[in-house]
């Protein structure tokens, strides 16, 4: 295997965790070399000097040698201040960095993603709305980097309401009672990328959930399970083994609804 | 032809007792042997000390199903009644946490230690931090005030947003430890992001 060093790479972090006594393995999302996984040795001690560098959400310029398929981090510095995610709207992150992990192979660049991820995140600290928006639209452009764009290509009639049809990859005429159908201008406020209501955010959800949830294979993404429960409000009566009964409840509807339970991560309700 | 195996270096017991003592965070094989041999030359009753008072400590130590904190013979310092007159309930991500807080502050109220923090990537969640347990004490009524003590990273503040969310829920006040500039420090090499927090977080006097 050959050896590979890249200096000061634009990149973002998208998980810790502890390895070690006081190293840490990284993945992150990079401009040039799409996601990577490292390791970085030391920076968990005391006196460890990138302890405040290394985190999510904020730009960083690493530097790493790899030779096979995890490299070791050398250098990393800050690029930029790191965006002011508070309460909620770091779940809104961590859900965009879950998505990157579950879908985007290690290695592969994908530079068009990369601006569209940070312009997302600056989006996040900002209104309800908006920032919910800003995650329909990454969830559409990131489906559209893997090849899986909704087709929302074709000319819509107004008037009438459309559903996916999965045999032929489209959207096609549905009648006006079809509880799995969208309206025209909800398609054309996505493909417009103009989610400037909440009917058109809701049916955008709606859409790009099951959309995702075809690429994940129908596993559950773990922040908006946890989002979901926190705004429940599911701490009053959390059960034996600690899901509020609320969740499981709400589990239990969405498999019945959809075999693509629970990609969602905004929530009408809460606003 | 296979390969012989390598026979060990030591005797069975030797052998034995450096692998244990490579159970110990930061040691290995070299040290292990050092560890041994200085044991076993030097200080043969310091070793029969550490010998019994592990088997002591595996005993008698256990986890207080309170405040999971470490606690002996079931009895916990740190969940006396005493302490709950304050009506003030510390939240901390670790034991280490815990003591820092204890000797370091003078805090004398009330613990509890989470254990982790929540980061759902990682697979930790309200169920690994044992918040069904800090709910219940919160609707036993005696706490007046949850004081979140987290980490100050990004898993720390998500952790303290939801503890507070759950505080607030069953209608109990909530505060945060201040974050800053440390104690005879020098604002020249405090880093920016502490600084963001110290002057957000400035008070009037």
């Amino acid at each position: 295997m050959h050896r590979v060093r890249v200096d000061f790479e634009p990149a973002y972090l998208l998980s810790q965790r502890p390895y070690r006594e006081t190293s840490q393995l990284v993945e992150a999302f990079t401009l040039n070399h799409g996601r990577v996984g490292l390791v970085a040795r030391g920076v968990r001690g005391p006196k460890a000097r990138q302890r405040g560098v290394l985190r999510p959400f904020a730009p960083l310029l690493l530097s790493w040698i790899s030779v096979g398929d995890l490299g070791t981090l050398t250098g990393a510095e800050r690029s930029g201040m790191p965006l002011p995610l508070s309460g909620e709207r770091i779940f809104f992150g961590w859900y965009l960095n879950e998505l990157l992990l579950r879908l985007l192979q290690r290695h592969i660049p994908h530079e068009a993603l990369y601006a569209v991820y940070e312009n997302t995140l600056a989006q996040l600290p900002t209104h309800n709305e908006n920032a919910e928006a800003a995650l329909r639209i990454f969830e559409k452009r990131l489906l559209s980097e893997l090849g899986y764009a909704p087709p929302l290509v074709s000319e819509f009639d107004a008037t009438r309401r459309y559903r996916f049809d999965s045999e032929s990859d489209a959207f096609v005429p549905a009648h006006d009672d079809d509880p799995r159908a969208f309206a025209a201008h909800d398609l054309t406020a996505l493909r417009d990328e103009n989610l400037n209501s909440r009917e058109a955010l809701r049916a955008a959800r709606r859409l790009l959930r099951s959309a995702l949830a075809r690429q994940l294979n129908g596993r559950e993404l773990e922040t908006p399970k946890l989002l979901r429960a926190m705004r429940r409000g599911g701490f009053g009566e959390v059960g034996s083994n600690g899901i509020p009964p609320a969740t499981r409840f709400d589990a239990q509807i969405n498999e019945l609804a959809s075999p693509y339970a629970g990609s969602e991560i905004s929530d009408e309700s809460a606003s | 032809m296979a390969m012989p195996m390598p026979a060990s270096r030591y005797s069975p017991r030797l052998t034995q007792l450096i692998e244990a003592l490579r159970q110990l965070p930061g040691v290995g094989p070299k040290s292990a042997q050092r560890m041994a041999f200085h044991l076993l030359e030097r200080n043969r009753d310091g070793a029969r000390r550490i010998a019994e008072s592990l088997i002591g400590a595996l005993d008698g130590i256990q986890r207080c199903a309170t405040c999971r904190m470490y606690c002996e013979d079931g009895r916990c310092n740190y969940c006396t009644p005493a302490r709950a007159v304050s009506g003030q309930l510390c939240v901390v991500e670790g034991p280490a946490d815990l003591l820092a807080i204890e000797t370091g502050a003078g805090f004398r109220g009330r613990y509890f230690v989470l254990l982790g923090r929540l980061s759902p990537l990682d697979g930790f969640g309200p169920e690994e931090l044992g918040l069904s347990s800090l709910q219940q004490q919160l609707a036993e009524g005696w706490i007046t005030e949850v004081i979140i003590a987290t980490n100050p990273t990004i898993e720390g503040e998500a952790t303290a947003y939801y503890l507070a969310e759950m505080s607030k829920a069953a209608g109990v006040k909530v505060s945060r430890i201040a974050h800053g500039v440390p104690m005879g420090g020098e604002l020249e090499y405090v880093d920016g992001g502490t600084l963001t927090h110290a002057l957000s977080g400035r008070r009037l006097v």
